[in-house]
């Protein structure tokens, strides 16, 4: 089957055409690094396959998830290119196009957002563009489909041509070429030499580490260095990669003039506006900040909450009855009418009630994300990073963690220097993800219920705050000498598509559902038969349940905190798999099918000072099972993985312990 | 006498338009991200704004808005027009 690498600069729309080539639903949004690995779809009528990869600007990475797309290219040969192109910025785009040019395969280019660039006064002759790179190009608006019916049927042909694209650089340079082709010629399965000999000469490390894993480097070194010396004394330039780019840039140059007409181009007036007030000098931080709150108060007060409580309402009766009559219909036995009703139900059904208040959240995260308002929140946060040693770069995992930690630790790739990348993913499971909020809802339900989203902000507050603190200690104990870097590209403010916002809600939440049905229905039942089971047999009384004698172990240490009860100590420990088996756990321990009985019984057994203290602890004690995965994967260190379990531990004792101490101490119960 | 003057970017009005003389003493990953979008040398840029308290300055150049912290902006010698 045929593969085609879709590549092109961030930000220019190749997931969404992606989406739309493949039927797939991969993330989307509106700043640059959204994709941060390479996604294979299935073309929809099935003639080939796609390969969606990171956004690059040129071949050259700077930062991990751009080395992806060199990478495949150097690995994996795909048949052809598709290059997605933004309209209305095609000078910059089209120095990525130039590169992927030589690599000399079929080749088609999609001229994304013509819609965007039309409207800004921004006129781009087709015909001529494709004339002069000898390639098909396609105009296309990726978002709402259009154009990409050409694009599929083109993307099919049975035979398509290879681009014979050659840019002449000069006698010297050629020079270096002819003899860098010689010099690999013995060597097999590389892909077209000439854009092998560009790219080495351009000194893209991902080149020359291939090459050093096959051949030896010496004499392609002496021939770098001859060939800069060259350019030197001819007075060309000081820098081979330099001249090598100025060449390119020509060349540019001279297409620009002769198939762009910018003459009516206007500024984006809107986006002029917007930014006039959201990234005001000082209204910037506190609009940020209202908008979180913002967030919170229709996630718990306005929307989600009455939702959920309907929901809650309907679990635990008409289901709970139906499904009580059907077991005692069939006859079921005693054991198995306890596990379905006293371990699945409340198991299950207690964590399935946050779904109207989780899909909110996904709902407005995914605005942030695709409206643009990300890479500004990086710009108002910027100093404040600065100061404790990261970049406006690390809100973006940060505020992606309010969703899910996972996607967020990956989103770190993003951020150039090593070290900040790996602080950032060491911080952003403090980040008070969805799956913690089943427990603040519990929690805030019936402790604090005028005034939920203003406890609940808090916790997301202490979070952020902790985050910072340690992201200070933790630059400075990892002192490398490197040095903080901030450039970040703006896009345009885009009004988020309904069926686009829908879609990504959708994919963010149905990890929620699947969640459910496996983790937690799996846990349900694990910790109902540890609560039904004890030393002396079966359906015992639950304080002496093995569930209470593990629990227990926890308790005498966990009793500083505030809430040194067996069954804390158990629904922690059942936590680290996923943080809302906690309130599963909760629900089979104390026997309630639904939220209301549940809030009853935990006004019992915490006071509102416990139950701050109990959610600070679970904010912060330990990343969940999915988030441990894939910080091993992304620090590839089992030291590192380690090291975020053990701090958060640290952390949240400590915290909680200063809570509920000093509480205490201070008089509040 | 020309009225051009060469001062960093950092120092450059919100609202004024000024070309890039030099950034060789520019952090080399910094360039590179800078180059990445098309602003180099020669390239014209416009001041936007400037955060509080020694934040990031934003920038428009060719259609296409960045940030770029103070410090950096320091190290590129405009010229004003």
């Amino acid at each position: 089957m045929r593969t085609i690498a879709l590549a092109g600069n961030p930000n220019t729309g190749k997931t969404s055409l992606f989406n739309t080539l493949t039927k797939s639903y991969e993330y989307v949004g509106n700043w640059s690094g959204v994709t941060v690995e390479k996604k294979v779809g299935l073309l929809r009528n099935k003639q080939g396959q796609l390969v969606d990869l990171p956004g690059i600007y040129s071949l050259h990475p700077l930062s991990s998830d751009e080395s992806v797309a060199a990478n495949f290219l150097l690995t994996e040969s795909p048949d052809a290119v598709l290059n997605i192109i933004d309209s209305s910025q095609l000078e910059r785009n089209l120095y990525l196009t130039i590169q992927l040019l030589e690599y000399n395969k079929p080749f088609l280019i999609g001229l994304n957002m013509i819609d965007v660039a039309k409207s800004r006064g921004i006129h781009v002759d087709t015909e001529k563009l494709s004339t002069m790179l000898h390639v098909p190009v396609l105009p296309i608006v990726a978002r709402t489909g259009q154009g990409t019916n050409q694009m599929m049927s083109h993307l099919s042909e049975p035979h398509l041509p290879s681009s014979h694209f050659r840019i002449d650089y000069g006698p010297i340079v050629e020079q270096a070429i002819l003899t860098f082709i010689g010099e690999i010629q013995q060597y097999e399965h590389l892909p077209n030499p000439r854009w092998l000999g560009l790219q080495f000469l351009e000194n893209n490390p991902v080149v020359i580490d291939t090459l050093s894993n096959i051949m030896p480097m010496e004499p392609l070194r002496a021939l770098y260095q001859q060939t800069e010396e060259a350019l030197r004394e001819s007075s060309e330039a000081l820098h081979l990669p330099q001249f090598i780019r100025s060449v390119r840039m020509d060349f540019i140059r001279q297409l620009m003039e002769q198939c762009v007409d910018r003459q009516h181009a206007q500024a984006h007036s809107l986006t002029e506006r917007i930014d006039a007030i959201i990234t005001h000098k000082w209204l910037g931080l506190p609009i940020f900040l209202a908008f979180m709150f913002l967030l919170f108060k229709l996630t718990f007060d306005w929307f989600g909450q009455p939702l959920s409580d309907l929901l809650d309402g309907f679990i635990g009766g008409p289901i709970s009855d139906m499904v009580n009559q059907a077991l005692t219909a069939v006859g079921a036995s005693e054991f198995t009418h306890a596990l379905i009703v006293d371990g699945i139900i409340a198991g299950v059904g207690g964590v399935l009630v946050f779904i109207p208040q989780i899909f909110m959240l996904f709902f407005l995260i995914s605005f942030v994300e695709d409206s643009g308002y990300m890479a500004r929140v990086t710009l108002v946060m910027d100093r404040v990073m600065e100061m404790v040693g990261l970049n406006g770069k690390s809100f973006i995992p940060f505020i992606i963690g309010f969703g899910c930690n996972v996607p967020a630790v990956m989103a770190a790739r993003s951020i150039e220097q090593p070290k900040e990348r790996l602080v950032t993913t060491l911080l952003t499971p403090l980040m008070s993800c969805s799956a913690r909020l089943p427990v603040y809802s519990l929690f805030v339900g019936a402790f604090f219920v005028s005034h939920k989203a203003a406890v609940v902000f808090s916790l997301y507050l202490l979070g952020i705050v902790l985050a910072l603190l340690l992201a200070k200690l933790f630059t400075h104990l990892f002192y490398t000498g490197e040095k903080s870097m901030f450039v970040i590209e703006i896009p345009p403010y885009r009004m988020p598509q309904a069926r686009s916002l829908l879609r990504n809600t959708w994919e963010k939440g149905k990890g929620f559902i699947r969640k459910a049905g496996t983790f937690i229905l799996g846990g349900s039942v694990v910790i109902w038969f540890l609560s039904y089971a004890g030393p002396s047999g079966f359906g015992v009384d639950m304080d002496h349940s093995f569930l209470a004698l593990i629990g227990g172990i926890f308790a005498p240490i966990l009793a500083p905190v505030g809430f040194g009860t067996w069954q804390a100590g158990a629904s922690l420990l059942t936590g680290f798999m996923a943080k809302e088996i906690v309130v599963s756990t909760m629900n089979i321990i104390y026997h309630t099918p639904d939220m209301a009985g549940l809030e009853t019984q935990i006004k019992h057994a915490f006071t509102p000072l416990q139950a701050y203290s109990f959610m600070a602890f679970i904010l912060l004690y330990v990343p969940c099972l999915a988030t441990v995965g894939v910080i091993r994967k992304e620090t590839a260190s089992m030291r590192w993985t380690l090291f975020s379990i053990a701090y958060g531990l640290v952390l949240a004792y400590t915290v909680s312990v200063l809570i509920y101490q000093i509480g205490l101490w201070i008089g509040l119960t | 006498m020309n009225s051009q003057a060469i001062v960093n970017l950092a120092s450059v009005a919100p609202g004024s338009t000024v070309r890039i003389h030099s950034c060789v003493e520019l952090h080399i990953l910094v360039s590179r991200r800078l180059l990445d979008l098309g602003i180099t040398v020669g390239s014209e840029i416009h001041m936007k704004r400037k955060a509080p308290f020694g934040g990031p300055i934003t920038c428009e150049s060719n259609g296409q808005m960045f940030g770029i912290r103070r410090q950096e902006a320091k190290k590129i010698e405009v010229i004003l027009r």
